[in-house]
């Protein structure tokens, strides 16, 4: 029986406690007293993975019938995959999509369908390389679909767009026409953190920027509490995405959602002790750990980035649910929860995270500066439920060397986004006002994103949008380790040392602070009471 | 950081070379390791038996002559017996062991390994290593009851005689506690004899909490009795009992004579080792009292 998360309390007894930086780690030293937020240990994988998806499509979830039900010749058939973003690090293959999509592609050539496309639901995310979709979809399906009915999607493409209507509260809802036109979408997810999957799946992932712009936007961000938290009205976002998603359901749009769940074995075996706590180490493994750490600390960048790069989590599959996209995405939460969260008492005054080397955003790239702002204070930030770790007003101290280095082709508006408008303001109303637009709209960063592998213009301003929250509770952000003129760009602190960290939220929360750890990766979600 | 320094600082977080702790408030959300245990069996090999003779009689017994005013009675007890059997003891100092193994005739120091337990003893590596070469060491799982002995059974079967204290720990006031059952049930069960030692002093020169005999070699006495067997249909509680007996009976040997030992014996009247019933430090002052120093000096001691 896999153990649950828990708090320790740092004392004496308690040995340097692991903390990620970026494309390396630290051996920390925390003050005695400090809370250390542990994630539940990794549960066993479902033992017959065929058997268990097979038996989610026969044996659908909600009001829907069985896949091989819904699956007849002369049908329009969309399949919808979740992009590169998820998981993190990218899982060891065969990857759950594949698995997964083998056995619908096999119900449907047995079913007679000949009209079937496979889209990668990357809404403004970059096209995946051909490379990454054959390694996603294995090689059975790539050779079989890939390039003229595997496809990315383009939200871009303005014939292939269609405009379903308006939410209650006068959301556009535009999605993919083809998937519009279909007789059955199958959205094949992977849920690695609460919010993905249920409504997002397709009235995000097949979306244009005109739909995204409802939800994606400062407004929304600052009312989802957290965005991790999908209970009707703690979260904006999400009831954006529901509203959309039930006006999809009532124009007809049928759609099969096949959902997953992973366990937290999120570092392979030759890394194991990044998923043990630190006085369960054996010897071994601190050895391990000293000789990674200081092969990691001489490897040139671009040896160390290879090596984070190959990195492949070896994850267990622990659900798989199909059937109606509400019901099948409740048992989702569920098996999520039970790997993910942990009770925590209270908040405190000074929240420490340490920022991991990968985010969805910089799979095969580099987490420049905006990605780290909004993994920090967008994505681990918001890993709660009910309250955030830390009060507000309270300080974040966040471990990253936050370099100014960026991906030219991935993230090229993220370089003019850094340059132009951070050095002209970092409040993100500000810059949602007066430069999203023109970002959106540029057809340079469209043709990028259309023709090559990088984001939509748009895209970092979502990741300084992401981190707005964070940025709005919290009265002091420190870097720990920070590039100063990076940190400084981003409008944050930055300190040599947590000792020197604490010295200077003193300022904010007093000279004897209650600090609390979140201890990830693994990702958990803290339900603070 | 320099890597000296981060090495220096892992050293120190994670207790190297010394036992692992875990934080308090991680021990509840902690099962405990399965503790594959430390191999012991090569020490008991004939190679190991040459190394741990040559530092029993060529460093070990030099030593605690040096730091040690010893006196060794009752050897001739165990002229006529024939091995396995059970050494039991008192037991009030790390001292206990090295005395029994070193006074222990070369007969039986050749065959005979000590009981150690598995939570302080066998929990790094050094201290494993170290165990087993000099003491023939074994472990003995004290949370485990009878189960805790296994390997004490084994040791026996095979014709090793073995060291145990059924205290279970050394005394933390110099007084005699209960015995526990292991020995008496290892003897019950396979009907060997069960030899009382007292070992009378080892307190004094090094208690709980020194690493180092005291200085001025303080007296300590090691006195052999004659083994005792197991009845028909004994129980291990009564079994037990007459453990205790014995070594009491040492003790009072010890402090008056062979004869007025037995006579107060047959009465019934053989002093307690319990101590008073009376307050930790009362306990404390009464057992740490000096040995006193029979008859004149020798000119050398």
């Amino acid at each position: 029986m896999p153990r649950p998360g828990f708090v320790l309390e740092v004392d004496e007894r308690t040995p340097p406690l692991i903390v990620h930086e970026g494309e390396g780690y630290r051996m920390q030293k925390f003050p005695l007293g400090t809370r250390v937020v542990y994630p539940p240990d990794a549960l066993p994988g479902v033992r017959d993975l065929n058997a268990h998806i097979r038996h989610a499509l026969l044996d659908p979830v909600g009001d829907s019938k069985p896949l091989p039900e819904l699956l007849f010749a002369g049908m329009k058939l969309t399949i919808a995959v979740d992009d590169i973003s998820i998981p993190l690090p990218p899982m060891v293959t065969p990857d759950i999509r594949q698995r997964i999509l083998e056995h619908v592609i096999e119900l449907a050539a047995r079913a007679g369908v000949d009209d079937l496309e496979i889209v990668v639901a990357t809404a403004l995310h970059r096209r995946m390389t051909a490379a990454e979709i054959r390694r996603m979809v294995g090689e059975r399906v790539y050779r079989s679909f890939w390039p003229t009915h595997l496809t990315n999607f383009d939200a871009e493409d303005k014939d292939g767009i269609a405009h379903i209507g308006q939410t209650e509260e006068g959301e556009d809802v535009e999605i993919m026409k083809r998937a519009a036109e279909s007789d059955l979408i199958v959205y094949v997810n992977i849920n690695l953190v609460a919010m993905d999957g249920g409504h997002k799946s397709v009235a995000v992932g097949l979306a244009s920027y005109k739909s995204l712009r409802h939800h994606h936007n400062v407004h929304t961000m600052l009312h989802s509490k957290s965005y991790m938290d999908p209970r009707p009205g703690h979260s904006a976002i999400n009831d954006s995405t529901v509203r959309m998603g039930r006006l999809l359901a009532s124009n007809g749009l049928k759609i099969f959602q096949i959902e997953t769940t992973l366990n937290s074995e999120t570092f392979p075996s030759q890394l194991g002790f990044l998923n043990k706590r630190e006085w369960e180490w054996s010897t071994k493994d601190q050895a391990l750990m000293m000789a990674a750490k200081k092969a990691n600390e001489v490897s040139p960048p671009r040896v160390r980035r290879e090596f984070f790069r190959r990195i492949e989590a070896s994850y267990k599959v622990t659900g798989v649910n199909a059937g109606e996209v509400e019901a099948v995405h409740e048992r989702t939460l569920e098996n999520l929860h039970r790997q993910q969260l942990v009770e925590v008492d209270g908040q405190s005054d000074i929240v420490v995270m340490g920022i991991p080397y990968v985010g969805p955003y910089n799979v095969n790239s580099i987490l420049n500066p905006i990605l780290v702002h909004c993994l920090g204070l967008g994505y681990l930030f918001n890993m709660y439920r009910n309250k955030p770790l830390v009060r507000e007003g309270g300080v974040a101290i966040m471990y990253h060397p936050v370099p100014w280095e960026f991906h030219t082709i991935h993230h090229p508006s993220y370089i003019d986004f850094f340059e132009e408008v951070l050095a002209d303001t970092t409040e993100p109303k500000e810059i949602e006002d007066r430069y999203e637009e023109r970002y959106a709209t540029d057809p340079w960063y469209v043709h990028l994103y259309r023709t090559s592998n990088a984001y939509h213009g748009v895209h970092p301003f979502y990741m300084w949008y992401w981190g707005a929250h964070g940025r709005d509770h919290c009265g002091d952000v420190i870097f720990v380790g920070g590039e100063p003129k990076s940190v400084a760009r981003l409008g944050y602190r930055r300190a040599d040392s947590l000792r020197d960290a604490l010295e200077m939220a003193k300022d904010s929360v007093g000279p004897s602070p209650s600090i609390t750890y979140f201890h990830a990766p693994p990702i958990m979600i803290a339900d603070v009471r | 950081m320099s890597a000296r320094e981060e090495l220096k600082e892992m050293a120190r977080g994670f207790r190297w070379g010394r036992r692992p702790m875990m934080p308090r408030s991680a021990e509840q959300h902690t099962e405990e390791r399965e503790d594959v245990g430390f191999p012991t069996d090569w020490a008991r090999t004939e190679a190991g038996v040459a190394a741990r003779q040559a530092i029993l009689q060529g460093i070990m017994h030099p030593l605690v002559r040096n730091e040690l005013s010893l006196r060794v009675y009752g050897l001739d007890h165990l002229q006529d017996v024939r091995g396995p059997v059970v050494f039991f003891s008192n037991h009030s100092s790390h001292l206990d062991a090295t005395l029994i193994l070193c006074t222990l005739p070369d007969r039986w120091q050749r065959r005979t390994a000590v009981g150690a337990a598995r939570d302080y003893f066998f929990d790094v590596w050094w201290r494993q290593a170290f165990t087993a070469l000099v003491y023939a060491g074994f472990p003995i799982d004290r949370s485990r009851g009878g189960k805790g002995i296994d390997k004490a059974k084994e040791l026996v079967r095979d014709g090793w005689s073995i060291v145990v204290f059924p205290e279970g720990t050394r005394t933390p006031d110099g007084h005699m506690q209960r015995f526990r059952h292991g020995a008496s049930r290892l003897a019950l069960e396979l009907g060997v004899g069960l030899v009382p030692i007292a070992i009378v002093g080892a307190y004094q020169a090094m208690p709980k909490g020194r690493w180092w005999p005291g200085k001025g070699r303080p007296v300590v006495t090691i006195r052999y009795g004659d083994p005792i067997y197991p009845r028909e249909g004994e129980t291990h509680q009564s079994l037990s009992l007459r453990m205790q007996q014995a070594v009491a009976q040492l003790f009072d040997e010890d402090r008056t004579t062979w004869f007025d030992a037995i006579s107060r014996a047959e009465r019934s009247e053989t002093p307690s080792l319990a101590g008073p019933v009376a307050p930790a430090w009362r306990r404390t002052w009464e057992g740490s009292r000096p040995v006193a120093r029979r008859g004149r000096p020798k000119a050398w001691e």
